[in-house]
């Protein structure tokens, strides 16, 4: 029972209000560079009350069950890996619930998620879309598979989230290594993917597919997804910590490097999808299984080297 | 001693086999009562699937060598007879391509049972324990690993698996080659490579070699099929790929996860193989270009589906992901002993679950949501579900996915699995299902609470927007299955493989077929029908014979 109260505190009300703050950050930055004001800071969690309040349109001769259900099939899974990385990071002697392989599976399903959702609108956009996801998906996979292997390796083969940060209290961040810095590199592009951004935001396409998958969506289930990613925008770049960082260490100075380390992630989210323009996604498979999943190997021959 | 025990035993590893072989043919009766009703020689049919369950208790019980060859023949036989009842065109020539593979490499393993004879005298299973030191102890373990890899359907000997899955009626498929096949490849593999042979390490990596290739292979494979049987027929190999690999791992953990994977695979396989069967015996045809919307149509069959393809997808908390997920560990304990192959290993088993999962959604769009064909796009859309024969198999088995999947541990590892494999299995990583389905649980229902907080309630319908153009006018701009991995298939050195793939460059069959013909056309250009050729041929045949003779 009382991971039931973790799961509604640390990995629902704690994620969510952290995802919120975080996608302000992103929309502040990338409305600075664009020269406009940019929105408050409540502005997202706005956005999401005003489409709760809005009405639910569902496509005409879709499947209704499945329609509104995906949605909240993508945000239990944010919320039970949230809750998992939140535990095994606050005391990591004690594993909890699943290891390393149970969170790369886990968060594949918000990407399930948007897919079906797409799938039972019924609207060849959404459909296209939602290929495009899934290719994008399997693109992203190869490499991000091989690069966490690079803390499984530097820590003696241990798929545990709390030995691979109790291995990084003792030795230093694996991030220190070359090989870290190489993994580091391919983890964050995964991110970026993961999180559909530019330049990976082919799925949804505002410009091209009108949303992609979530072209029929709108009031709670919209509102739903966009929950969903918010929180993605707090659980990936904390994955990435826990892997490759040392985590967020809660005592004195640390605390402050932890929220230090977290803001950079995101800074760096926001500056590449600033950067650059979306690629179509031949090319994003090409650069994920070209030079992506290059330099995964040659990060995981290097730790398996000792460097 | 008696008949009896001098020629069969009963251990824990064949009483779960043989349980599980009783239950699927129990399943497989009960879905043929709704599938085959109204086909012909149906008394032949029934006939044939209970000797097949008493061939196959036959080879899960046999410990003696050339009784198990004998049953294990009779299996072969059965098969080619039982793909016989499809009403396909090509049904009789992938009967006869499905018994010359079966065949053949029966063949081979009747070699292999002669060269153990050789080594070490006797038939009795459980007196064997051979050391593989010397060549005639690798060839003898090669051939019966042979035999039990083209019954489990790994590659290179996998092309009958496809064919059959396209042109059998459904019941055989989801019978033999989805599980019995499965289950009684995988007991041999597993019994000779724990039990009659001593395995060593290059031993393991031939099988690690064959399950990851097989995986990574056969997916690729799936997901540039057009055909809902012959896609599924596809992943009946590829996982076939786990299993093996998780034997060659060699350590408890990892061959506890290839058997478990086993029993998981026949199970959701089924349960796929049945919901197409139902989807099939609607729609009249299984061409992904042709299908689409049936979630409509048929709901139970679609949750069905859907949880048995996020099992086979390894998606948490169902039952493909705890098996999945031991066999991962089984690679990473062999990485202890250093060497870079088990990268290897793990990626083209983790890769090939992303893989696995991208044909499956590719289904899932072209059968069950989406938009639907043309052909149908008139139909009111009325829910038709299929007899309750049809029904209720389908969902026992979507319920197995789930119960072996949230309670791993409690019943199908701590039942079937552990007992049989008689040592004890060391988790490296840590997967708490039962609290995990309860945290999903929770967190779908605070999902359901934000809904309520909002007017999901009040639904309103309304014409998909397409830009404002109308698809009942512009059929061609319907996003049909078939073609949804088109990006994939054109990338790199992929679309040349792809090319010769579809030329059957890599069917075994198919070549072995090139070969034979090619010796038939030397022999043929001998035998032309000509007197004097014959003639000459005889005095030159005989002035060889005089010549030795008179030397």
């Amino acid at each position: 029972m009382i991971y039931i109260y973790y799961l509604l505190v640390l990995g629902f009300l704690a994620t969510a209000a952290i995802g919120l703050v975080a996608s302000w950050i992103d929309r502040k930055v990338t409305a600075r560079v664009q020269y406009r004001v940019g929105p408050p800071i409540l502005q997202p969690l706005i956005d999401i009350v005003k489409l709760l309040g809005k009405e639910t349109l569902i496509p005409a001769g879709s499947s209704k069950i499945t329609f509104l259900a995906a949605p909240v099939l993508g945000f239990a899974s944010v919320v039970v890996v949230s809750t998992l990385l939140w535990l095994n990071n606050i005391n990591f002697n004690q594993s909890f619930l699943g290891d390393l392989i149970v969170v790369l599976y886990l968060l594949t399903l918000p990407s399930i998620s948007i897919i079906i959702g797409g799938f039972a609108s019924r609207n060849p956009l959404a459909s296209i879309g939602a290929s495009r996801e899934m290719k994008l998906i399997l693109a992203y996979e190869l490499p991000f598979i091989l690069a966490v292997l690079v803390p499984v390796i530097q820590s003696g083969f241990s798929i545990k989230l709390g030995e691979i940060l109790n291995f990084q209290a003792q030795n230093g961040a694996i991030i220190g290594s070359l090989s870290g810095v190489l993994a580091f590199i391919v983890i964050a592009m995964c991110i970026q993917a993961k999180l559909a951004l530019v330049p990976f935001d082919m799925a949804e396409a505002e410009t091209e597919l009108i949303g992609g998958p979530l072209v029929e969506y709108s009031g709670s289930g919209l509102a739903m997804y966009k929950l969903t990613k918010n929180m993605l925008l707090f659980v990936l770049p904390f994955f990435c910590m826990i892997l490759l960082m040392g985590g967020f260490v809660f005592s004195g100075i640390h605390i402050f490097y932890g929220i230090l380390k977290y803001i950079g992630l995101v800074a760096l989210i926001t500056v590449i999808r600033n950067t650059n323009p979306r690629v179509r996604i031949d090319q994003a498979v090409r650069f994920f299984w070209g030079p992506m999943t290059i330099i995964a190997i040659v990060a995981v021959i290097l730790a398996l080297n000792g460097l | 001693m008696s008949f009896i025990e001098r020629f069969f035993k009963f251990d824990y590893l064949s009483n779960f086999i043989a349980a599980f072989v009783a239950f699927f043919s129990i399943i497989t009766i009960i879905y043929s009562i709704g599938f085959m009703r109204g086909k012909k020689r149906q008394f032949a049919y029934y006939a044939y699937i209970i000797f097949t369950l008493f061939a196959s208790l036959g080879v899960v019980f046999a410990n003696h060598l050339i009784v198990f060859i004998i049953f294990w023949g009779l299996l072969g036989l059965l098969l080619y007879l039982l793909i016989g009842f499809g009403e396909k065109e090509n049904t009789s020539a992938t009967a006869k391509k499905t018994f010359i593979i079966i065949g053949g490499t029966d063949a081979v393993m009747l070699l292999g049972i002669a060269l153990i004879w050789r080594i070490s005298g006797t038939f009795a299973m459980d007196k064997l324990s051979i050391i593989l030191n010397n060549k005639l102890a690798v060839y003898a373990y090669l051939c019966l690993a042979i035999g039990a890899l083209a019954k489990a359907g790994a590659m290179p000997f996998h092309t009958w698996i496809p064919d059959t899955a396209e042109d059998a009626p459904t019941p055989v498929t989801a019978f033999l080659p989805a599980s019995l096949d499965k289950l009684l490849g995988i007991y041999f593999l597993a019994r000779i490579s724990l039990y009659i042979f001593k395995m060593d390490a290059a031993m393991n990596t031939f099988l690690m070699v064959v399950g990851s290739f097989t995986i990574v292979a056969a997916v690729m494979m799936a997901l540039i099929q057009h055909d809902l049987k012959r896609l599924l027929g596809y992943h009946a190999v590829s996982q076939v790929g786990y299993m093996v690999l998780g034997i060659g791992t060699g350590n408890p953990i990892g061959i506890a996860g290839g058997l478990f994977h086993m029993l998981n695979h026949a199970i959701y396989k089924s349960c796929l193989f049945f919901s197409g069967g139902a989807v099939e015996k609607e729609a009249k045809t299984t061409d992904l270009d042709k299908l689409g919307g049936f979630a409509k149509i048929m709901p139970i069959t679609f949750i069905s589906f859907l949880v048995a393809s996020f099992a086979i997808s390894g998606i948490p908390p169902f039952n493909g992901f705890a098996s999945k997920w031991m066999i991962y560990q089984g690679i990473i304990e062999t990485a202890k002993s250093g060497g870079y192959l088990w990268i290897v290993w793990l990626v083209a088993a983790m890769f090939g679950s992303a893989l696995t999962l991208a044909s499956f959604m590719k289904l899932i769009h072209a059968v069950f949501l989406g938009q639907p064909s043309q052909s149908r796009e008139g139909k009111k859309p009325k829910i038709r579900e299929t007899s309750i024969f049809i029904r209720i198999p389908t969902i026992i088995l979507a319920s197995l996915c789930i119960i072996f999947g949230v309670f791993a541990y409690q019943i199908p590892l701590k039942m079937f699995i552990i007992p049989s494999l008689g040592s004890k299995v060391q988790f490296l990583g840590v997967w708490n299902s039962s609290l995990a389905t309860l945290l999903i649980v929770v967190g779908i229902l605070i999902g359901a609470a934000i809904y309520l907080l909002g007017k999901v309630i009040k639904t309103r319908e309304t014409k998909v927007f397409i830009g404002g153009e109308d698809l009942a006018k512009y059929p061609q701009m319907r996003v049909s299955g078939g073609d949804f991995y088109n990006t994939i298939q054109e990338i790199g050195f992929l679309k040349i493989i792809y090319k010769l793939a579809q030329k059957k460059i890599f069917d075994i069959y198919n070549v072995g077929s090139k070969i034979t013909f090619g010796f038939n056309r030397i022999l043929r250009f001998l035998h032309n029908g000509v007197l004097s050729t014959y003639l000459s041929w005889c005095l030159l045949g005989m002035g060889i014979i005089f010549y030795i003779l008179l030397k």
